[in-house]
């Protein structure tokens, strides 16, 4: 089908061309987001890395859900293992 | 009805040593009298109010006499009840071979600083909130004016810090808003699969679980800040004995609590030499006595001031409290 042929390519460049202005930017915000989570769990496990934290009755509360996250986490700190003695996670 | 006992919560607090536990369970035998059923709580470490009325009270409520119970909190065992509460989700979450670990690290934070503090704070506020269904007045016979000024702070603070986590999670929320605008969202596959997490549980219902967490803590200090703050509910009593180091710390902690805006109510001036006790040598300690008493009358000046004479004995016991409560009812109207 002509139609069909035509829409397809247009959608095509149109992908690219959103694509072209918007992954640069994708980039700069995602690598944003990435800090700001970085962050936030340096706060909530602070205490597993021997920073004291007066807040450590709080953040204990919060570390079983970003539990799945912290692999991901320390690797991307530059820490092929889990930084703790007792707390193999990998 | 006595304008006092017509509080929710009274705070007995003053340096060591000056008669708190004293103040605190007369009153509180006085409030039971006038049929106001009272919970008197301890928050000291080193609790005395068990020792006061010749009882074993411990972490549970233990009647002290009519319309009275005592309680002394013990944050070591309140705080191994969180622990036991975090690692339980935990471990629903990690394979069991992991459990070992959890164990060990959870052990570490139970004696981490601030801990036994919060866990105490976190009863505290508990009972601030709750406690009103089964009792009309808690007293609360605190530990010495540094650590208790701590915690009255507390919630102010951690106030301070679940708004900032819930700022950081905010900022994070929004970005991955963002995010999405630009094409696709943080997906699994592409270079910063990382920031989606894992394919078990969905961004989005993760982040709404952090922060409901973090928005019940800040309900939590900002309603423990409400009732403290507040002078129809909360009555902060100051007890001092006319010596200089009494004068001097308790003049640090009204600063403290006019700072955070707790409202002190009156202060109780206790062991005044009585008026016959002679001697050479009590006539010298009533000079100094004199002294200090005209400077606590100048530094405490708009504050309604009860006094209790020194006793030749102990304080043991119902009968001597209920003396003693029998004199603070008295003046307890100028309160």
């Amino acid at each position: 089908m002509k139609w069909a042929e035509i829409k397809k390519k247009l959608d095509g460049w149109a992908y690219l061309a959103s694509e072209f202005y918007n992954a640069p930017y994708r980039g700069v915000v995602a690598r944003a987001k990435r800090e700001q989570d970085d962050l936030f769990m340096l706060l909530i496990f602070s205490e597993m890395m021997g920073v004291p934290n007066p807040a450590s009755y709080y953040t204990l509360e919060l570390q079983p859900i970003l539990l799945e996250r912290f692999h991901e986490w320390h690797t991307r700190m530059g820490m092929e293992h889990s930084p703790l003695d007792d707390f193999r996670c990998c | 009805m006595h304008q006092l006992f017509d509080r929710r919560i009274i705070f007995v607090g003053g340096k060591g040593g000056v008669g708190k536990t004293t103040t605190a369970g007369a009153l509180a035998l006085m409030a039971g009298e006038v049929g106001r059923k009272t919970l008197l709580v301890s928050t000291d470490p080193a609790h005395s109010i068990g020792d006061v009325f010749d009882v074993q009270i411990g972490n549970e409520e233990t009647p002290l006499g009519p319309n009275v119970w005592g309680l002394e909190i013990d944050p070591e065992i309140e705080a191994e009840r969180h622990i036991a509460a975090v690692s339980m989700s935990m471990k629903s979450l990690v394979a069991p071979k992991m459990y070992g670990a959890i164990d060990r690290q959870l052990e570490l934070a139970q004696h981490s600083p601030g801990m036994m503090e919060a866990a105490l704070l976190e009863r505290m506020a508990d009972l601030m909130a709750d406690a009103h269904s089964r009792f009309d007045l808690l007293i609360f016979d605190t530990a010495p004016s540094g650590h208790t000024l701590r915690l009255l702070s507390l919630p102010e603070m951690m106030a301070a810090w679940s708004d900032g986590m819930l700022g950081y999670q905010d900022r994070s929320r929004r970005l991955g808003d963002l995010l999405k605008v630009f094409g696709k969202g943080p997906s699994k596959d592409d270079e910063f699969g990382m920031i989606g997490g894992s394919k078990d549980e969905p961004e989005d219902s993760r982040n709404n679980r952090i922060k409901e967490i973090l928005l019940t803590r800040r309900r939590k200090f900002h309603r423990t800040r409400e009732l403290l703050t507040d002078a129809g509910v909360t009555a902060f009593l100051l007890v001092l004995t006319p010596e200089r180091l009494p004068i001097l710390e308790s003049k640090k902690t009204l600063d403290v609590l006019n700072k955070f805006n707790v409202p002190v109510a009156a202060i109780v001036v206790n062991r005044l030499i009585p008026e016959d006790a002679d001697g050479d040598f009590i006539r010298e300690r009533r000079l100094q006595e004199a002294e200090y008493r005209a400077e606590i009358d100048h530094d405490f000046e708009s504050i309604p001031k009860m006094y209790l004479p020194l006793l030749p004995h102990d304080v043991h016991g119902t009968d001597t409290l209920r003396d003693i409560g029998r004199l603070l009812m008295r003046q307890i109207e100028r309160v």
